[in-house]
């Protein structure tokens, strides 16, 4: 049974690329391009794994992480960013997810997501 | 209406320096003359005594000579005169100067000061003319050198400006570059991807199709030139201090070269003895690399020469010059390349050189245009380690 990520970012084509490259390493996929349309795919039950950009529309993919972990025990998180500040990084940390800082390096993110 | 009137016609009216003035500074010659070589003699000491002052005199013996006969000069200038528009730009010339040196303003005032005191000491035992002559010319004195300082003073100050100026450019470029690099990550990080997976697609076919090949090789090379511009501007904005550790000067300059896609008919001819280190930030310095390497390429339109050398300095720091044979800057545009936004050339940001004088000052060292013939010779001079790099060396990574 293939392990299911699902890949929020408000670029639907990044999401897809994503979602396609992931999908080539043996993940089943599902995309979203906002918080508010990733909750109902990952509560109550929903895919292991979250890969999730951290400026979205509504509430950021940090919030999203946190809401989702608030209901969910188990949930695998990455948090991707162009920006790289203290608090960016700080804010995927607390709400309990890793940090992947863009352009995204494959080759990381293949590893957070083995490891995470 | 009256006219407004120059700066020194100010300052002149407001000490009260007239006519009458400069021909008391002019019957003070002759007597002070014979003196000026003891008293520059003793100004001189002064510096050398002093390691603070002394640190602006890098020349040696030969420089302090020259600088003696300048200074003799100075004093004769000061009191023949005449005072008018055309010695107030020649003061404000050698007050530019001292600035460029970087002589701290207390340096300046207090030696200044010495030489007052000297001169008045000559006018004093030496004039032989009742006390109410000597104080006349004497109040002359004072006024000369009130002058003198506050032109040297409206020198540093506006040089200051200057500074304020373009670090106030490049932080509102910083800001503008900072959500626009921001911006372009997005369409980068979808063009990067995509590629990856065409060639994942396009797999074992590639082999056999080298047009192909090559244009989807083309496309990441730009978007690898694109994403490091990106990173230029987001440093530009974000300005950190230098996180110094011995680093190998050598190994960097030929990453530099590397990331700089030099076109393949230019010569890269580097001098730099492999066990050199200085104690830099490599990330930022890298990039003073790239930036000058790129210039010099587009400087010799593809084709031409630099030469790279480095070596050790007398004090312990490093000096680093890159050389090319190509057209050079113009005269009119040397003392303005390092200004934020100003560029020649059709397509540059005006940004590089500025970013790159930004890094060096954070290094608290120095880079220069120099003053050649032919090409362009710029050179790079950091100061010796500082102390808190100890624990950066004891900490860093290999």
């Amino acid at each position: 049974m293939p392990n299911r990520v699902l890949i929020v970012d408000d670029n639907q084509d990044l999401a897809e690329n994503i979602a396609e490259i992931l999908s080539m390493q043996g993940y089943a996929t599902e995309i979203a391009t906002s918080a508010e349309e990733a909750l109902p795919k990952a509560l109550p039950d929903g895919p292991g794994i979250l890969v999730t950009d951290y400026r979205l529309p509504g509430m950021t993919g940090a919030d999203l992480v946190r809401e989702v972990r608030q209901r969910r025990a188990v949930i695998r998180a990455v948090v991707m960013s162009a920006y790289t500040d203290e608090r960016t990084i700080s804010a995927a940390k607390n709400a309990g997810a890793e940090f992947l800082a863009k352009p995204i390096d494959f080759a990381s993110l293949s590893l957070l997501l083995a490891a995470v | 209406m009256t006219p407004t009137l120059t700066f020194f016609e100010n300052i002149k009216l407001y000490v009260g320096f007239t006519d009458a003035s400069s021909a008391a500074l002019r019957e003070l010659h002759p007597v002070a003359q014979p003196f000026f070589a003891p008293i520059v003699d003793d100004f001189y000491a002064a510096i050398e005594a002093h390691p603070g002052a002394r640190q602006a005199i890098t020349g040696g013996a030969a420089q302090i000579e020259r600088l003696k006969q300048t200074l003799i000069r100075w004093m004769d200038k000061m009191l023949l005169g005449p005072h008018d528009e055309a010695y107030y730009e020649l003061r404000s010339k050698i007050g530019r100067m001292h600035v460029r040196i970087a002589l701290p303003q207390a340096y300046m005032f207090t030696a200044m000061d010495r030489i007052r005191v000297r001169l008045l000491d000559v006018l004093r035992t030496n004039l032989a003319s009742d006390p109410d002559e000597v104080e006349r010319i004497a109040t002359a004195l004072n006024q000369i050198m009130d002058l003198e300082l506050a032109i040297m003073l409206e020198t540093y100050r506006e040089d200051l400006e200057t500074k304020h100026r373009n670090a106030e450019r490049l932080a509102t470029i910083g800001q503008f570059a900072a959500s626009i690099g921001h911006e372009l990550r997005n369409p980068l990080g979808v063009v990067e991807s995509s590629l990856y997976l065409l060639r994942q697609h396009l797999g074992e076919q590639l082999a056999g199709q080298p047009q192909v090949a090559k244009h989807l090789d083309r496309i990441g090379n730009e978007v690898q030139r694109a994403n490091r511009t990106i990173h230029d501007l987001l440093d530009l904005a974000r300005n950190r201090p230098p996180r110094r550790h011995r680093t190998g000067l050598r190994a960097l300059l030929e990453s530099a070269a590397e990331a700089a896609l030099l076109p393949a008919a230019m010569t890269l001819d580097v001098g730099i003895p492999p066990d050199l280190t200085a104690n830099i930030d490599p990330d930022q310095v890298r990039q003073i690399f790239v930036n000058l390497l790129t210039n010099a390429a587009q400087a010799l339109r593809g084709r031409g020469q630099v030469w790279v050398e480095a070596e050790a300095t007398a004090d312990e720091g490093v000096r680093v010059r890159l050389r090319d044979d190509g057209p050079g800057v113009p005269q009119q545009d040397r003392h303005r390349v390092f200004e934020a936004l100003y560029t020649t050339k059709a397509k540059g940001s005006g940004l590089g050189l500025a970013l790159c004088r930004r890094i060096m000052e954070a290094h608290e060292g120095t880079i220069e245009l120099e003053a050649t013939a032919t090409g362009a010779s710029f050179l790079l001079t950091f100061p010796l380690r500082k102390a808190d790099d100890l624990t950066g060396a004891a900490g860093a990574t290999a």
